[in-house]
């Protein structure tokens, strides 16, 4: 690829949270930096780039996906969701409230990744038990919490009926 | 009534924290969060050598890439970090020479990231190679070159030996030698490292936001080595995603971020990419141990003998060469919870063409637990003891306090012989033996590990600087909400909670009504920022003070209005009262109204206004927690895979400002103790190619190889302010040091005694077979 065509741009239209956005993107642009830059969308955190870590993660059609593993062009057509689009206008939601009740987070900047990650794992299984919560998190990491809180924190959301 | 009243309501409760919304909804504001218009962001051409001369920087095809405003090598930014006291001098871009893989040679600015990448892979920069230095004993003779010309390659030595020594190790009817080996790991904290420099052309000040543990620690180097006065510099330290050590340092990066905006006027940002994070990030560990221990017939270890060489990598980090560090801190707590009388140690620290050493969460308290408690197994197995007994003899008991240890520290009381038996019964441990011995029959090898931990913290020299004391300031505003702020530098901590729950107690206000602030030195007063387990204890007793000094005017203006004696007077729910009498009482935010908007009503000797700012420094040196970690392994013979069954610790930091926040210390401290003791390490070719260079090969411990972990809190307080100890790297000290001794005692059929972490699978299977082939 020449230089000048890494730098030309092309029309996407993204669906993020529910919200229609017309953008003109480089086609090399990572979801995760189109997300984050050109929409605002801040609360999902680029960890690794390398899709190990999982703090990217974003709901794409209802599946998590590594937004650092996808370009925004292949969005096209698809329904994105970040933790922007699972929080309520006011307060926290049952999981994050499980979240902040059972210290299931430290520095919080692999949170929003697992939030994306244990919604959509309690809509497909709204009674995991402990192992399974642990599988379906194995996929993010956290440096902090040693996990135990964000599990306990998943199993009383689910218990409540998140 | 008067007692109930003065009992904390907040300190030592289970409080959620108060910075969670923010995290939660996703709106918290880390660095690469932070975007100015016109912001012009840089990526740096790194050396891919481990040591070589550069004979030429190419930069014009990079100048021509798209999106690429400059592209600047050493002769343009010619800054250099000094680091006092070695001789040696770290050119914030390479001059001349390269001496690690990963180090800056060449930024690139442009509008965006993807440009300034763009622009470093048309930098052509032309090496002459030299034979990289990898190997620190050869180091040690200079062999095969010096890595700094002008400078031998051991930098720092240092002997102590008890007197009376040489005769208790020679009188001892038992003696081992063990070698002791930990590798190169390092923190890895989920936000990479940052930072973003804007100038504010009308005030000629310079505000610049960087990842970090101590605003006034950056503040402080930037100034030094850019010769700029500290009053034009404001340091902001934003929301952090995680420090563990390697955010306390200063590194070139920040130099250079900073003079681009100064010498462009425009704002600068620089994130890390994972790949930079781990060629450049602080390394930790990596050290080598030579131990040979004399005891008794009973168990008793009378004398240890510890040389230690420690690989610094390529410079020292200023204020904390992370090699001297390491071994200072393994080789002053080596007796641990333990009577041992008598040592010897040698400490060599090297330079070699890796990348710089400096902190990671417990220093080099992790090998000294490793060193003492493989000391322990070693000695149980000699014996044909138990290793729960070869402790028992050995501890430090109660009634030994205050315990000076051979190698000088004077430990404050602790929990010692306590935590270990409690953890015994947490993991039933006769129990354990027996199941133990039925598996074994089926082919199951299951180990039980311990390690007993000592945990020096709120010292006053650590990683965080040589700040032996913590400031707060606190201001109740006009409505009765109360402003604090501390030189605290927090990285997921959650300061804004327990700083809170302390400043509450004191003024009898609900905790949600205080706003802890930090990390900006235009508002914090001057601190040390957190490290070496210090921001609960020191930033802790400055909050109790200025809580306690600011309680003092509230109670002498209430006494006032209320025509009472102050010492009569109490604060809580909001409210000052006489004391036996709630209804004789005014709200406090009323006393807070009248303080700034209703002076006249002011005692005559009281100033207007409710602001103080306070200092405290604690009693001691260093005040040191304590606990017990025990772990049950399985390992699997045939795949070298270990899989952690069950987890105790019990943990005693005097007395708790907040269960929860402790408990979940604990908890990441032991999954990073099982990626320790398992999972990483930074492993060079011998070429001095870092080959772990991506989260796919440096590997972290993830949900499922982490075990539940029961906790067990034991309160035993400090003498400092408050009765609070530092807790934070504990369980880091404590887990490697179990888990290995639990893989030693699974494998004990076979005759292995792990000495060397982490341990690898194609190791276990090696062990195994070898000890087939032997039978």
């Amino acid at each position: 690829m020449s230089q000048a065509e890494a730098r030309q741009t092309q029309r996407v239209v993204l669906q993020v949270n529910g919200q229609r956005h017309e953008l003109d993107v480089e086609p090399r642009w990572l979801l995760a930096d189109v997300l984050r830059h050109q929409l605002g969308l801040t609360a999902t955190h680029v960890g690794c780039e390398q899709g190990v870590c999982g703090a990217c993660t974003v709901l794409v059609d209802g599946k998590p996906e590594r937004s650092c593993l996808m370009l925004a062009v292949q969005a096209e057509g698809c329904e994105v969701t970040t933790v922007e689009g699972l929080t309520p206008a006011a307060g926290l939601s049952p999981l994050q409230a499980a979240f902040q009740q059972h210290h299931a987070l430290q520095c919080g900047f692999c949170t929003p990744g697992i939030l994306v990650t244990m919604e959509a794992l309690l809509r497909e299984n709204p009674h995991p038990d402990e192992a399974t919560v642990r599988e379906a998190l194995s996929g993010n990491v956290c440096r902090c919490t040693g996990y135990q809180f964000i599990v306990d924190a998943v199993l009383a959301a689910a218990k409540e009926g998140r | 009534m008067a007692v109930d009243m003065l009992k904390p309501q907040f300190t030592g409760a289970r409080v959620t924290r108060l910075e969670d919304a923010r995290l939660l909804r996703g709106q918290a504001r880390y660095l690469d969060d932070i975007h100015l218009p016109g912001m012009l962001e840089v990526a740096f051409v790194r050396s891919t050598r481990a040591a070589a001369r550069i004979t030429g920087i190419d930069v014009q095809e990079a100048l021509r890439t798209p999106g690429v405003v400059a592209v600047l090598t050493h002769a343009d930014l010619p800054w250099e970090i000094r680091n006092d006291g070695f001789g040696v001098t770290q050119p914030v871009l390479a001059r001349d020479e390269v001496r690690f893989v990963g180090e800056p040679v060449a930024v690139v600015v442009a509008d965006s990231r993807y440009a300034a990448e763009d622009g470093v892979e048309r930098v052509k920069v032309s090496y002459d190679p030299l034979p990289p230095v990898l190997d620190m004993e050869q180091a040690l003779a200079d062999a095969p070159r010096r890595v700094h010309s002008q400078r031998a390659n051991v930098f720092f030595h240092s002997e102590h030996t008890t007197e009376g020594f040489a005769e208790a190790f020679a009188q001892a009817p038992h003696h081992l030698q063990l070698t002791f080996r930990v590798h190169r790991q390092t923190g890895v904290s989920m936000e990479t490292r940052g930072c973003a420099a804007m100038p504010d052309p009308a005030s000629g000040r310079l505000t610049v936001y960087v990842s970090h543990q101590s605003p006034h620690g950056v503040r402080a180097q930037l100034a030094r080595v850019l010769g700029i006065p500290e009053n034009e510099l404001r340091v902001i330290v934003p929301e952090v995603g995680g420090g563990f050590g390697i955010k306390a340092m200063f590194y070139p990066e920040y130099v250079v971020v900073t003079a681009l905006a100064r010498k462009l006027g425009k704002p600068v940002k620089w994130v890390s990419d994972r790949t930079e994070c781990l060629l450049s990030d602080a390394h930790g560990r990596d050290s080598v141990h030579e131990v040979a221990v004399a005891f008794t017939e009973e168990g008793r270890i009378v004398a240890v003998r510890d040389r230690v060489l420690g690989d610094n990598g390529a410079y020292p980090f200023p204020g904390f060469p992370g090699a001297v560090g390491e071994s200072n801190w393994a080789t002053n707590m080596l007796p641990g919870p333990y009577k041992i009388p008598h040592i010897s140690l040698t400490v060599d620290c090297v330079f070699s063409n890796k990348t710089p050493l400096g902190p990671y969460r417990g220093v080099g308290g992790p090998i000294g637990a490793q060193v003492q408690e493989g000391m322990v197994e070693a000695v149980a197995r000699h014996l044909g003891k138990d290793a729960m007994e070869v402790r028992r003899v050995n501890l430090i008991q109660p009634e030994d306090f205050p315990y000076r240890t051979a190698t000088g520290n004077v430990y404050d009381p602790g929990s010692y012989s306590e935590s270990l038996e409690a953890a015994l019964r947490l993991l039933d441990y006769e129990g354990f033996r027996r199941r133990q011995a039925q598996l074994r029959k089926q082919g199951r090898y299951l180990g039980f590990g311990v390690c007993v931990f000592v945990e020096p913290s709120a010292m006053a020299h650590s990683e965080a600087g040589s700040t032996p004391y913590e400031a707060a300031f606190i201001r109740m505003e006009p409505n009765g909400t109360v402003t604090a702020a501390l030189g605290l530098g927090p990285t997921g901590q959650g300061h804004e909670t327990t700083m809170a729950q302390i400043i509450a107690d004191r003024l009898g206000v609900d905790v949600k009504d205080v706003v802890v602030l930090h990390g900006d030195t235009d508002s914090a007063p001057f601190g040390g920022g957190t490290g070496g387990s210090r921001s609960g204890t020191i930033g802790g007793g400055a909050a109790i003070r200025a809580g306690e000094q600011l309680r003092a005017k509230l109670v002498k203006l209430a006494a006032h209005l209320l025509e009472a004696a102050e010492e009569d007077i109490e604060l809580a729910d909001g409210q000052a009262f006489v004391a036996g009498v709630p209804a004789r009482g005014i709200p406090v935010r009323e006393l807070a109204r009248i303080a700034y908007t209703d002076v006249n009503r002011l005692p005559a000797d009281m100033p207007p206004g409710l602001e103080v700012v306070a200092r405290y420094q604690p009693p001691a040196p260093a005040t040191y927690s304590n606990g017990t970690h025990a772990a049950i392994v399985e390992v699997d013979i045939r795949t070298g895979l270990v899989r952690v069954l069950d987890y105790a610790a019990v943990n005693d930091c005097g007395r708790l400002i907040n269960p929860l926040i402790v408990e979940g210390q604990i908890h990441g401290g032991v999954a990073q103790g099982i990626g320790s003791a398992f999972l990483e390490e930074l492993r060079y070719d011998e070429h001095g190619q870092l080959l772990t260079t991506s989260l796919m090969d440096y590997l972290l411990p993830a949900a499922t190889d982490v075990p539940r972990m029961r906790v067990q809190h034991l309160e035993t307080p400090s003498p400092s302010l408050g009765g609070f100890k530092g807790m934070g790297e504990g369980s880091l000290i404590a887990a490697p040091a179990a888990l290995a001794n639990a893989v030693s005692d699974a494998l004990a059929p076979f005759g292995v005694l792990v000495t060397e972490l982490p341990i690898r699978p194609e190791q276990i299977v090696a062990w195994v077979q070898a000890a087939g082939q032997g039978a």
